[in-house]
């Protein structure tokens, strides 16, 4: 398979993902999109092995292993960070000494907020890892220009 | 490190894009290694030297002091 064959199978999953999501959304079937979205990804890798035009590059293998292990160092902190105090919050613990029930405060966030701000942390990701990527592309001399 | 691939190519009369066809990699990876952003793997250094036919050491100058055996 070619490249650009690769990239327009790409976009025909992209594309299908937002209408499941739409429907998803309409039959308010959460487990539609879940569904679907796994076998997506998991289409996505299957067509990008069938391609036999792209050269393995192991300077660009590199900026992306350098750019992914630098995004992950800094999201897994604060998506756990997040989520620790989201999951407390929800489970209204450790509180010392227990209140009586009844007595408990108003939550800051509620569950539909944290999956908001959880799913927004993620598109987040998404911009950090381009960022790296761009920072480790220009270190290992990507937008270098010679005179040939 | 540093390495002399700008030299061999213009001896053999090569640009980039024909040498990075060669040993399977793109341009600007030969372009990289020449200016020294980018250190190749040990793996890639060999096929750049043995396309050209030379050690290893003719093309990569490793000029680090690092102690021998024969300074312990």
């Amino acid at each position: 398979m070619k490249k650009n064959t690769f990239y327009l199978i790409f976009g025909c999953i992209a594309l299908a993902l937002l209408f499941i999501f739409w429907y998803s959304v309409e039959l308010h079937t959460p487990l539609l999109i879940e569904i679907a979205f796994i076998i997506g990804i998991a289409l996505v890798y299957l067509a990008k092995r069938k391609v036999t035009d792209s050269i393995d590059d192991e300077r660009d293998v590199k900026i992306t292993e350098q750019a992914t292990i630098r995004t992950m160092q800094v999201f897994w902190v604060v998506f756990c960070a997040f989520s620790i105090g989201a999951v407390m919050q929800i489970l209204h613990i450790p509180t010392f000494p227990r209140e009586p029930p009844g007595s408990r405060p108003p939550a800051l966030l509620g569950p539909r907020m944290i999956g908001y701000i959880q799913l927004g942390l993620l598109c987040v990701m998404i911009f950090l890892y381009v960022g790296f990527r761009i920072y480790y592309a220009k270190k290992y001399g990507d937008f270098d220009t010679d005179e040939e | 490190m540093k390495n002399k691939i700008k030299i061999f190519r213009a001896m053999h009369d090569l640009t980039q894009e024909h040498l990075a066809q060669a040993i399977g990699v793109n341009r600007q990876t030969i372009l990289a290694i020449e200016k020294e952003k980018y250190i190749p793997s040990l793996d890639l250094a060999f096929k750049i030297s043995r396309y050209f036919g030379v050690n290893i050491e003719e093309v990569f100058v490793f000029d680090e002091k690092t102690p021998t055996i024969k300074d312990i």
